[in-house]
């Protein structure tokens, strides 16, 4: 008999789980690394989303109720990735998510938001395919690898009269594509170019450097996120690939994680990487007001572009839900396709044309930033920039 | 051809003695409305539940009843759903049918691997499939042009609409096959001479059973149960990764048949619904479920190696005795 | 050729570090007929050690990485005393229980250390040309040299010493050993733990070179049965001879063939010896 009422009250507590409690918050979701290599982006945007809770419940919130974000970790994997995604549709039934900072969990993510047809804004993953499906649901304020190559990096390697590139790309869906679009347009330039491929995750690049040391480039394109990164440039310097040549980290955050001085030495010197903040270059006043808040909230300068970043898809979706009025789905991409709204890096609007990358995309501008003498200084584009670049010997 | 089976599984239950018949029916009829009353989310649950299930109850089959310690389960699981995934994918070949050939390739690959172990003894069983999972995996990991790698590779679904409610079942269908074939399995003639040469080797040879193709039976017929559930899994989550064929999937499958009880029927099918449900809890704080179920298996395994059922059976029966 | 010859070099100095940590599993599957799992994770937690004695508590690496192999040395002796001395005889357990054991090692390492490559300092730096072909790194080559020397004292240990004969008596037979007054249990407990010891002087050698990560344990582990069942289970003189080989092919088919694949080839080793020569080369004939 107390076996069949354990039964019963095991049943029952399924049963009063998945209901819905009455709120009164308004939860959205949030996905990232919070465990894995990648932890110190899941840090940073746990920092960018306390700012804006912040700004947007000092201003009412949303819809009148208090804004709460339910952040689901993604381990930097992308099964990992659609399970936190799945969780945020299903058992905490949020309007919205926003984040991401993985092309492959991205990739994986918006089809898991295509099937509950739960509205997506993606902040920091690259690649031209997650727009370039052209989702309903899936939008990106943030930059996407064509535009990164072709506004930012491409234009800057020509400009600067660089002869000879080389292209390191890891085997992750955003190194394939930034490198591809890379090749594109160096090809286009006419400008010699060779592409080594590294395995994600790799430690050990003395033979892909030795490699690199034969063919002499001047600029060398580093598309390695993570700690990779960081030995990739020690051992750069050890094999006596640099200071001859510069090397340009194509993602940016991890020249800017703390333990990247611990792990280059004084490899990172004259090092290059892309980045869409700097404390000189402040585009919009919310860009000026977030660093400040952010500098009395935290007590340090930011240092991690992608505070703002996710701090920018938080502000973009609260927007949405107080201009739609409601939160269905339906409301919401309506009310996203009609954004125009000013954060840290401009103005949003989410481009309509169906049929390339530019639908439901907005890239924000970026910067070309070299580390002199452990400061910060922007070297592109013209108009934004801080410092003249300095070669090395 | 089910119901036939019917009175022994009443009459080994009643046997028991530590499960009421009748308490199974409530059980019976939960399982089979879960879907009418159950989230979205706890269906999910529910249905990765059946997953475990499935592996965990086809690895007991040469774990528990003979005495292999294969590793190489959560590989097999990974070949069922890559073979599957590529074929939909590349070849717009049904899931079903693809599900059926990773199976059957799944069970090769065993009966391939078991030959060549097996006649050597337990440990080299256990190093080989160790080396056959990782190198499993680094292949899948490295061939990212056909298999994507790390960054996953999306497949179809089973169903042409997704419905959560019809994968559930689909789940429970095949779990309950494989229980049905394992059930039989262990109380048929060959059940026998495994538990004999699990219980004492030499003298099981010496009453003639062959145990060397005893055991390379049993190793075949749990790979493929392990195929065909990678397959089911690849298609249901619609995305496969070289996690699936992992050593991190192996110790859950492992941990789930020591912690529900090796050797016994029930043990898997307790260990993977409990240590499943669990995780989902215990993942609120962080990822600290395999470092929990690692050690609780390290418990077990030292002090209570019948698992779960074990020490429910010995309650029950120290109950009957005062 | 220069070429050729820095592959086979680094194939040399890896096959002796290799032998170093596949004598740690041989020496206690000869003897107990348990297979340390855990061993991988072992090693890396000696490189974590011997990081964190270095970079934290400021100890020079001299006197970190003996502490190192210290350390893990009584972790393997808690292991055998509390887990493996229990389910001595059960062959199936022992094996479940060693690799629960890694799988929470490697969760461990990876709460406490962090998911990073920790590397700690090395002892020299800079580059020696050899033969005047190519430049080696100096730490490899120190490397070299101080396997080689750990290989030497376990010879001498097993060979001359009272403790490597008894071992060798047990391995032989367990029982007519204890009767001659042998006692086996303490002689079970100081293998195991040499062998973790073994595990760690690897370790603590390598990781200055290599970083080490939580998940690179299973490599790791699976190199040292490669070596173990190439070199036959049980005898010594079979783990140098094959975690030369070993290191050898791998080198050299990891710079000729793929670099990706460089574990692929120890296990066509492993699939080959089991098809051709299931004892090994030195191993018995059961």
């Amino acid at each position: 008999m107390r076996r069949v009422a354990f039964l019963v009250v095991l049943v029952m507590s399924f049963i009063i789980g998945s209901l819905a409690f009455a709120q009164e918050t308004i939860k959205i979701g949030v996905v990232g690394p919070r465990t894995g290599p990648a932890a110190a982006t899941g840090k940073a945007f746990e920092e960018g989303i306390a700012i804006a809770l912040d700004h947007i419940n000092a201003k009412g919130g949303v819809l009148g109720k208090k804004l709460e974000v339910v952040f689901e970790d993604t381990g930097g994997v992308p099964e990992k990735a659609a399970s936190a995604f799945e969780k945020l549709a299903t058992r905490d039934r949020v309007p919205i998510v926003v984040g991401e900072s993985h092309s492959s969990s991205a990739l994986a993510e918006i089809e898991v938001a295509n099937r509950y047809k739960v509205p997506f804004i993606i902040c920091e993953a690259w690649h031209d395919d997650i727009t370039k499906k052209n989702y309903r649901w899936v939008f990106r304020a943030g930059p996407v690898n064509s535009g990164v190559v072709d506004f930012y990096i491409a234009p800057f390697v020509k400009e600067n009269g660089f002869k000879k590139v080389a292209i390191v790309r890891e085997n992750s869906d955003w190194g394939v594509g930034i490198a591809e679009r890379t090749e594109f347009n160096m090809k286009n330039f006419g400008l010699p170019f060779v592409t080594l491929k590294v395995e994600r995750e790799s430690k050990d690049f003395y033979t892909e450097l030795t490699k690199l040391k034969g063919e002499n480039p001047d600029i060398i394109l580093a598309y390695i996120y993570g700690t990779g990164l960081h030995f990739f440039v020690a051992q750069a310097h050890e094999v006596g690939v640099t200071p001859k040549a510069l090397i340009l980290d194509g993602a940016g955050p991890p020249s800017l994680w703390d333990s990247f001085w611990k792990n280059v030495g004084k490899a990172g010197e004259l090092e290059l990487f892309m980045s869409s903040m700097h404390e000189k270059v402040h585009l919009t006043p919310t860009s000026r007001k977030f660093w400040e808040d952010y500098k009395k909230k935290f007590g340090k300068d930011p240092s991690d572009y992608k505070t703002r970043s996710i701090y920018n898809v938080v502000l973009i979706a609260a927007d949405a839900i107080n201009r739609a009025r409601s939160t269905t789905n339906e409301a919401l991409v309506e009310a996203l396709e009609k954004t125009n709204l000013e954060v840290t890096t401009g103005i949003v609007k989410f481009g309509l044309k169906v049929g390339s990358y530019e639908y439901h995309q907005w890239m924000p501008p970026m910067l070309v930033v070299q580390w002199q003498d452990q400061k910060q200084v922007v070297v592109f584009p013209k108009e934004a920039a801080t410092g003249g670049l300095k070669r090395g010997k | 051809m089910v119901f036939s089976s019917w009175r022994p599984i009443k009459q080994a239950m009643e046997r028991a003695g530590f499960m009421k018949f009748w308490i199974f029916i409530p059980l019976i009829f939960l399982t089979l409305f879960f879907p009418f009353f159950l989230s979205q989310y706890w269906l999910h649950v529910m249905i990765i539940s059946l997953f475990y299930v499935m592996m965990a109850s086809s690895w007991n089959l040469i774990a528990g009843y003979t005495g292999q310690i294969s590793f190489a389960h959560a590989a097999f699981a990974g070949v069922g759903a890559y073979v599957s995934g590529m074929l939909a994918v590349n070849m717009g070949i049904p899931a079903w049918l693809g599900i059926l050939i990773g199976t059957s390739i799944a069970g090769l690959l065993g009966l391939g691997l078991g030959y060549l172990c097996i006649r050597m003894g337990g440990i080299y069983l256990s190093l080989t499939t160790l080396g056959f999972s990782e190198i499993l995996r680094i292949i899948i990991t490295n061939e990212d042009r056909w298999t994507r790698g790390t960054m996953g590779l999306q497949i179809p679904g089973f169903f042409i609409e997704y419905s959560k409610m019809s994968y559930y079942f689909l789940f429970l269908i095949v779990s309950v096959f494989f229980l049905w074939v394992i059930y039989r399995l262990i109380h048929s003639e060959m059940g026998l001479s495994f538990r004999a040469v699990l219980n004492d080797e030499l003298a099981a040879s010496s009453s003639g059973i062959d145990t060397i193709r005893v055991r390379i039976l049993a190793f075949t017929i749990s790979s493929a149960m392990a195929g065909m559930a990678g397959g089911l899994y690849g298609h249901y989550l619609m995305l496969i990764t070289p996690d699936i064929p992992s050593l991190g999937q192996m110790f859950l499958v492992l941990a789930m048949a020591v912690i529900g009880g090796m050797g016994s029927f029930i043990g898997p099918i307790l260990g993977a619904f409990i240590l499943e449900i669990l995780s989902e809890y215990i993942r609120i704080y962080g990822e600290y479920h395999v470092l929990l179920f690692g050690l609780v298996a390290l418990g077990m395994a030292r002090f209570a190696p019948e698992g779960i059922m074990g020490l429910l059976e010995k309650r029950w029966r120290l109950r009957k005795i005062s | 050729m220069a070429e050729f010859l820095m592959y086979l070099t680094n194939g040399l100095v890896m096959g002796v570090i290799n032998a170093i940590s596949a004598i740690g599993v041989s020496l206690v599957v000869g003897i107990m007929r348990v297979i340390n799992f855990a061993h991988g994770e072992l090693y890396i937690f000696a490189g974590y050690f011997s990081y964190h004695l270095s970079l934290t508590f400021g100890l020079s690496p001299i006197l970190a990485m003996p502490l190192s192999v210290i350390f893990v040395f009584l972790m393997g002796i808690l292991m055998e005393r509390f887990l493996i001395r229990p389910t001595y005889g059960d062959e199936m357990y022992s094996l479940i229980i060693t690799f629960v054991l890694s799988i929470i090692l490697q969760n461990i390492a990876l709460l406490i250390f962090g998911p990073y490559p920790n590397k700690p300092p090395t002892l020299i730096s800079g580059a020696t040309s050899l033969f005047g072909l190519f430049h080696y790194g100096n730490q490899r080559l120190l490397s070299f040299i101080i396997s080689i020397a750990i290989l030497l004292s376990v010879f001498y240990l097993i060979k001359r010493t009272w403790f490597g004969k008894s071992v060798r008596a047990i391995s032989q037979d367990r029982e007519m050993a204890s009767l001659m007054g042998i006692d086996h249990l303490k002689i079970n407990m100081l293998s195991f733990g040499l062998g973790a010891a073994l595990a760690g002087a690897a370790g603590v050698i390598i990781a200055p070179i290599f970083p080490v990560t939580p998940t690179g344990s299973s490599a790791i582990s699976l190199t040292a049965f490669v070596v173990v069942v190439l070199g036959g289970m049980g005898s010594l003189k079979g783990c140098v001879v094959g975690g030369l080989i070993l290191g050898i092919l791998e080198n050299l088919g990891a710079a000729y063939i793929s670099t990706m694949y460089r574990h692929i080839f120890g296990f066509i080793i492993l699939i080959l010896v089991l098809v051709f020569r299931p004892w090994g080369l030195f191993g018995q004939r059961t």
